[in-house]
């Protein structure tokens, strides 16, 4: 079996090339693959990657520079100087490192696994694939989720915004039916938001010192402004607090969170401090019940997870250096006429 | 014999079932949390195939007929371990909570070894006093309060191990796998204020029983008397945390000190000579 990859990833430094192709819709690629005699091709195209692979019979002429000049005609520019060139084995555990979250740009993340689907049952659906990439993709699925089952390379939150999710996970279990607060109508505040509005929290309510950029930013959230002098109150229902004002001095004292706990009932504060000078006093930490991150709390914690990411990458190599030899194997034994066959316990 | 043999077959898989919850709070395998649960399902069982036989036992004593055999140290800890994995099997387990294992069953297996390796086996014919209605409900109320107190104490534990994560802004992978504070929380306070009631349930009928009898109500022998403590921290924390609102340590703090309370009424039987001896075997 003869297979090529042809891949333009955000390791390049030109990302034009990348841009260009990512332009063109995949049906539009396969269909043009398939005009031009190539039975066998998938495409793989994530805002940070764009990949084609063609697999044929090891004596089929699969030149690389072919497919370049296929693609330079649909991207209607020149991409072939940046592209990265792979065949047969080296392709191979390309596509399951991707497949991994190992060639991603942020390490282990998962996304990449539905999106290598998403390629194959385009393909397949094109009717571009046959017996070596259904076999090809279906492996590559398999390894990424044995990769992410078995490592730890997709552990722990990579992100500040999902770290502080997942926080919040902790403290209250599920974010349905929650309601979060935003202190401040900044371009912060507004990242915030739109976290939180995507995680499932019911209620948004924001409160600037500006009752018209405090209404603007509820409204695009269908969130509810605050008066800023009525924040006190609206304290007293929201489970999270998310502060960002430019405010030069704190607007969350000890005072008035203590206040606003003794009219919650018991429930958890969950607030996060992301303000530079502070918005909220240090000390309310103490109070029980109240958690307060601040900033380089969450950065902290993406670091520590960042790293333990890193230490298992030679576990999740292991993993991939293992399998593409193994589907190595099954592509020689094609041309052999006796067909190796897969543990079947590992393909369920 | 037969009795001896099931119920060290009991301990031995509550044990086990202890060491795989333990695997499986750090360890983030399925398979573990199955096999915690296949474990403590087959200790059940011998367990209560260990209860049968002794009732068998116990029943041989015409007198004993009908009464259930509560009335020594081994009865009530092999009673009190059969009631706390029960209730772990069918509180957490069922609610997808059984990273709590690690917390709640070493406190069965630990019930069920001290009666199998401190406690006399042997039953006795009841004494004529005992021979009572009330035995069957008295003791049995109080001890599956106990339990029930005892799955609480282990809920609150984790509940300040996650408790403390949160605070510490550095938390670990453990944290991540624990049941959310408000969960644990919301677990804590629903079996105590559960359970509180059935505590003072027991003691009343202690008292009716104890009129029937001696006719005097209540004596302050030093079980009735930690009894009544024990409430009283119980219903301590349960207005912290639900009239005043409180959050947080203190509220935890507190239900355990009633646990602790709890230990010192059961245990402190042997200790005191008023007149709940008969517990102590004399």
């Amino acid at each position: 079996m003869k297979l090529v990859s042809l891949s333009w990833s955000h390791r390049a430094r030109a990302s034009a090339a990348r841009e260009a192709l990512a332009g063109v819709p995949v049906p539009r690629v396969l269909a043009e693959l398939k005009a031009r005699g190539i039975s066998e091709a998938a495409a793989l195209s994530t805002c940070n990657r764009f990949e084609v692979y063609v697999a044929g019979r090891a004596d089929q002429d699969l030149a690389a520079t072919k497919l370049v000049a296929i693609l330079e005609d649909l991207a209607g520019c020149s991409v072939g100087e940046h592209a990265e060139v792979r065949e047969d084995a080296d392709a191979i555990s390309h596509l399951f490192a991707v497949a991994s979250g190992l060639d991603s740009l942020v390490v282990g993340e998962t996304e990449i696994l539905g999106q290598v689907k998403t390629g194959y049952e385009g393909a397949k659906a094109a009717g571009m694939t046959g017996k070596r990439l259904n076999v090809l993709f279906q492996r590559a699925l398999f390894v990424g989720k044995k990769v992410r089952t078995e490592t730890a390379l997709g552990a722990g939150a990579a992100s500040v915004p999902s770290v502080a999710v997942q926080l919040a996970e902790t403290i209250f279990g599920r974010l349905e039916g929650k309601s979060a607060l935003i202190l401040g109508a900044g371009a912060m505040a507004e990242l915030a938001a739109k976290h939180l509005a995507r995680r499932g929290v019911s209620k948004l309510s924001v409160a600037n010192r500006t009752w018209e950029r405090a209404y603007a930013l509820a409204a695009r959230y269908q969130g509810e402004a605050v008066r800023w002098e009525d924040f006190p109150a609206e304290l007293e229902r929201a489970d999270v607090v998310i502060a960002s004002t430019g405010s030069p001095s704190a607007v969350l004292t000890r005072a008035v969170v203590e206040e606003a706990v003794r009219r919650r009932g018991g429930r958890s504060l969950f607030l996060i401090d992301i303000a530079m000078p502070r918005d909220i006093e240090e000390s309310v930490h103490e109070i029980g019940g109240v958690y307060l991150y601040r900033l380089e709390d969450l950065e902290a914690i993406v670091a520590k997870n960042m790293a333990s990411r890193m230490v298992a990458v030679a576990a999740a190599r292991r993993v991939v250096d293992e399998k593409a030899a193994e589907f190595g194997e099954w592509a020689r034994s094609l041309s052999t006429g006796k067909e190796l066959s897969f543990k079947h316990s590992e393909n369920a | 014999m037969a009795q001896s043999l099931l119920s060290w077959g009991a301990f031995l898989l509550y044990t086990a079932a202890c060491a795989a919850a333990f695997f499986y709070l750090f360890s983030k395998s399925e398979r573990a949390r199955r096999t915690m649960l296949s474990l403590l399902g087959a200790g059940l069982c011998l367990h209560l195939a260990a209860f049968a036989v002794r009732l068998a036992a116990f029943w041989a004593f015409p007198e004993n007929r009908w009464f259930l055999p509560v009335n020594s140290f081994f009865g009530a800890l092999s009673y009190m371990a059969l009631a706390l994995s029960t209730a772990f099997f069918f509180i957490e387990a069922r609610k997808r909570l059984g990273i709590l294992g690690a917390f709640i069953l070493p406190m069965a297996a630990a019930s069920l070894g001290l009666a199998v390796l401190k406690a006399d086996a042997a039953v006795s014919p009841l004494s004529p006093e005992l021979r009572s209605y009330w035995l069957n409900l008295h003791p049995m109320v109080l001890m599956t309060a106990y339990a029930a107190f005892a799955n609480a104490f282990g809920v609150g534990v984790a509940l300040l191990v996650q408790e403390r994560q949160v605070k510490s802004r550095k938390p670990s992978e453990l944290c991540y796998r624990l049941p959310s504070l408000d969960e644990l929380d919301s677990l804590n306070g629903r079996i105590i204020a559960a359970t509180l009631p059935l505590l003072v349930v027991g003691l009343a009928m202690g008292a009716v029983w104890a009129y029937e009898t001696w006719g005097r109500a209540w004596s302050w022998d030093p079980k009735e008397t930690m009894a009544l403590i024990t409430a009283a921290f119980y219903a301590e924390f349960l207005w912290l945390r639900y009239v005043s609102g409180k959050r947080g340590r203190t509220p935890v703090y507190v239900s355990m000190i009633g646990f602790a309370c709890m230990l010192a009424t059961f245990f402190g039987a042997e200790l005191s000579a008023g007149r709940h001896d008969f517990l102590g075997g004399k």
